[in-house]
């Protein structure tokens, strides 16, 4: 279960963890954007070395990220492989029935490789350094324009806090009730596919009824203390928008004019 | 069935950047037969050294041997099967594991892992299910229909139909009201006296140590700071309040008479023992004393 770094939060005080949830936000969709920009070794190692230079700012050390990295190694793998196996162009260098590896092809893995990994560890940037909540916040904040089109942003980011909120609450009941139920003698993850689909069963029941008996009493205690819908709410954490933020988009900029530049 | 760890140690998520040690320097042996109390604050370790108990998590160091089997931390998770089988473990709050549609086929549930067919797993469910006092016209009943205390009662016998030869109980009065708590430790009193189980109790409840176990073990900090009697273990409150521990209400009742001048030759454990004590110091004393 610890496997899952994304959405794992790790608490700190660097000059990233400090920027407006939402200018992370922004800008590390705009980051993904820009990364089908490069094109060539110049481009990826200017965004490689900001991407490590980012991390390095962050003060989380390079292991997070590289964890992170490893629930996808076999999506990566096989959409390399595919690259590399399948296009041609330029010098071959081997070739048996349709699949061959061409200079093109492998120049291709490698930029598929990069962009893989560069949009893993800026989104596991925003992730780690960012609460979930304060995710929850950005977003909310950022779709209020949606309002003039009856758009419910407030219920939105509620249900969005409450489901970010109950992660690893959830993630933790699960762990409970799978050691209760190995310990009646359920085998998770053993045995043939039926056996392992029905060793489910014990496991989801008793989440499902737990999520909705908390799912009550949630509802009971939001109401019981007043919460009538977002209208007119006033917020205990107040999004700021400081210089930093600014900084952070100028920086982002001339990231942008230096890839245009570099690219072919 | 006996229980010895040798130094054992437990670290979490060990060689990742978030690993964290939990236990350390372990040394316990656990008589077969015994009633043992684990007693220790949140956070002191205990639930994970129940989850050594049947091989749900096999230390990072040391040895453990429960019966003939010993654990270390080479052994194969394969075969740690059939310690499951032997050592049931009554989590806190055991009635989330609840899932089956009738109380009867949830508590048939274990036996039916184990290898047993359905209808002699259902006659061990019932003889079960008498045993924690539960009425046979709730057999066919969803368990979640039940109240929390029988939902308690079920999950219980959902693990004793595994007929372990060791019984671990965590918390198993949390959330019960006082009337529920008595009834549940009595019944676990008498399981352990008439079936011959050993039982390992988690509790927060000195009166329970002091009333039920022969055998007291009190951790901190993921370590082992006290084990013997209770008789031994309370007979030093202080030590106890020093580690912000509770002692049972009547170690500290006559803790308080001790500093008002009364003296007893034994610290008494139990109510009874009290009483006693107090009858024979007041008679010898004269009633002119006992007003003070």
């Amino acid at each position: 279960m610890n496997k899952l770094i994304l959405g794992r939060y790790i608490a700190g005080d660097s000059l990233i963890h400090r920027l407006d949830p939402r200018a992370k936000l922004v800008l590390s969709f705009y980051f993904v954007g820009i990364i089908f920009m490069a094109n060539n070794w110049q481009s990826f190692s200017m965004l490689l070395i900001f991407t490590l230079g980012c991390i390095l700012a962050s003060k989380i050390s390079l292991s997070f990220f590289l964890k992170g990295v490893r629930p996808l190694i076999w999506l990566i793998i096989f959409t390399v492989a595919l690259q590399m196996l399948f296009s041609s162009g330029g010098q071959m260098y081997w070739h048996w029935g349709i699949f061959k590896i061409s200079e093109f092809g492998v120049t291709n893995g490698l930029y598929i490789f990069c962009r893989f990994i560069l949009i893993i560890f800026m989104s596991t940037l925003l992730t780690l350094s960012t609460a979930p909540l304060q995710l929850a916040d950005a977003i909310e904040s950022l779709l209020k324009p949606l309002k003039a089109i009856k758009f419910p942003v407030y219920e939105i980011a509620l249900m969005l806090s409450i489901a970010l909120r109950f992660v690893p609450t959830l993630m933790d009941e699960t762990a409970k009730i799978m050691n209760a139920q190995r310990a009646r003698g359920v085998n998770f993850g053993q045995g043939s596919l039926i056996k392992q689909m029905q060793s489910i069963i014990p496991l989801l029941i008793p989440l499902f009824v737990s999520s909705f008996n908390r799912a009550e009493d949630l509802a009971i205690a939001m109401e019981s203390r007043g919460y009538q819908g977002g209208e007119g709410r006033t917020k205990y954490r107040v999004l700021k928008w400081q210089t930093t933020d600014t900084m952070a988009f100028v920086l982002f900029a001339v990231v942008t004019v230096a890839l245009v530049y570099l690219k072919n | 069935m006996a229980i010895k760890f040798n130094e054992v140690a437990f670290t979490y998520q060990k060689g990742t950047p978030f690993e964290s040690q939990a236990l350390h320097d372990i040394n316990l042996e656990i008589e077969d037969g015994s009633f043992t109390a684990i007693v220790g604050h949140t956070g002191s370790g205990k639930s994970t050294l129940l989850q050594h108990l049947n091989g749900l998590l096999k230390p990072t160091e040391g040895e453990i041997q429960i019966g003939e089997q010993i654990i270390t931390p080479e052994t194969p998770n394969k075969a740690l099967n059939n310690l499951r089988k032997q050592v049931g473990i009554v989590f806190q709050f055991p009635e989330a594991q609840l899932f089956e549609e009738t109380v009867i086929k949830d508590v048939a549930f274990a036996p039916k892992n184990f290898g047993k067919t359905e209808s002699e797993a259902e006659a061990i469910a019932a003889k079960m299910l008498q045993l924690v006092g539960l009425p046979e016209s709730i057999y066919q009943q969803s368990p979640f229909d039940l109240s929390g205390g029988q939902m308690r009662r079920v999950a219980i016998a959902g693990i004793l139909a595994m007929e372990p030869k060791i019984l671990v109980l965590d918390e198993p009065t949390a959330g019960l009201d006082p009337r529920g708590r008595v009834d549940m430790m009595a019944m676990f009193e008498e399981l352990h006296r008439e079936q011959n189980l050993t039982i390992i109790l988690v509790t927060h409840q000195m009166d329970d140590v002091a009333n039920y176990a022969d055998h007291a073990i009190i951790m901190s900090k993921g370590t082992i700071i006290k084990s013997g009697t209770p008789r031994a273990v309370f007979s030093e409150p202080d030590f106890l309040l020093n580690n912000h521990l509770n002692v049972p209400t009547t170690t500290l009742f006559s803790k308080k008479l001790t500093e008002k001048g009364f003296s007893f030759a034994n610290m008494p454990l139990t109510e009874a023992e009290l009483a006693d004590d107090l009858v024979a110091l007041l008679s010898r004393k004269g009633g002119h004393d006992a007003n003070e």
